[in-house]
């Protein structure tokens, strides 16, 4: 070692920091593999469309059941949630209060509550 | 004493050491993401296409009308071959080559006149269909107005039902 030739070390350091930011970037693209698998995880497992579709399915149902008598009204609302617990393993429950003046236009506050055991959803919406 | 010379060797050696070390911990962690099964990440945009078509299907074309995917579901099995071509239709539409390969398969949940939920198949069954393909399915709630009588047995038709299109859906 001792005797060995000590010239081109700036080339030595160099090669060296090159190096190190190739197994840098060699972990960036490790880590972005796993980055891809737990987001598309998350995105299965959050249903986000189920909960836009079953806020739309319950704003159809006041839409088209608001004239009937109070027997098929409970009759439709339990399809939906009978339908959710059994189909999509979510407990779903959803009802409405007398309609109020919101800024001029009578708006009844319907009550959503979903939870498929690992999202819980709960909103009051005026509609 | 020790000569002191060459220190930058000893530096060198220590890195090398590092990278080695790097190297194995990249190698092994790398190989332990992709097990045989993992398909998340396709799995995911499946589903969302799925979800997609069908809202797209749900979607009335003119304010007020019924939607092409309440027509289907109202001509019970009757329609539920067209529902799943018009579905895969919608499926393959962004696609430059015809996507052969994309199957799906139509089921409809209801409540029957005793008040169960029953589950029956719209489509007819694919003739490849196993059981055992790594699908995703992707649902749509639809109402069905009273009065009309539909192709759906032990369904009640003088009420309006809340029904659930299910959609299973994956690559042969």
């Amino acid at each position: 070692m001792a005797c060995m030739n000590e010239d081109g070390q700036w080339i030595v350091l160099m090669g060296l920091l090159t190096a190190l930011g190739l197994f840098f970037l060699a972990l960036i693209i490790n880590q972005s593999a796993l980055v891809g698998q737990t987001t598309a995880e998350g995105v299965l497992e959050f249903p986000k469309n189920d909960i836009r579709d079953l806020r739309s399915a319950i704003f159809d149902h006041y839409d088209r059941c608001g004239n009937l008598d109070a027997l098929m009204r409970q009759q439709n609302a339990e399809d939906i949630v009978r339908i959710s617990l059994e189909r999509k393993n979510a407990v779903v429950h959803f009802w409405n209060d007398t309609a109020q003046d919101i800024s001029g236009r009578m708006l009844r506050p319907i009550t959503i509550h979903y939870n498929n055991g690992v999202t819980v959803y709960n909103e009051t919406v005026y509609y | 004493m020790v000569n002191d010379s060459g220190q930058l060797y000893t530096m060198e050696g220590v890195a090398a050491g590092v990278i080695m070390l790097l190297t194995a911990y990249i190698v092994i962690s790398t190989t332990s993401i992709y097990t045989p099964g993992d398909t998340h990440i396709p799995d995911m945009q499946l589903e969302q296409l799925g979800s997609d078509v069908l809202a797209m299907m749900d979607t009335p074309d003119i304010n007020g009308s019924d939607s092409r995917l309440n027509g289907l579901v109202r001509g019970g099995t009757g329609t539920g071959d067209t529902l799943r071509g018009e579905f895969l239709a919608g499926c393959k539409m962004r696609y430059e080559d015809p996507d052969n390969d994309l199957k799906a398969q139509v089921y409809l949940s209801y409540r029957t006149l005793s008040g169960n939920v029953s589950t029956i198949q719209l489509s007819s069954l694919d003739p490849e269909f196993t059981g055992r393909e790594n699908t995703v399915r992707v649902t749509r709630w639809v109402q069905l107005p009273s009065g009309s009588t539909y192709d759906l047995p032990n369904l009640e038709s003088s009420r309006p039902h809340a029904v659930l299109v299910e959609v299973l859906l994956w690559r042969a």
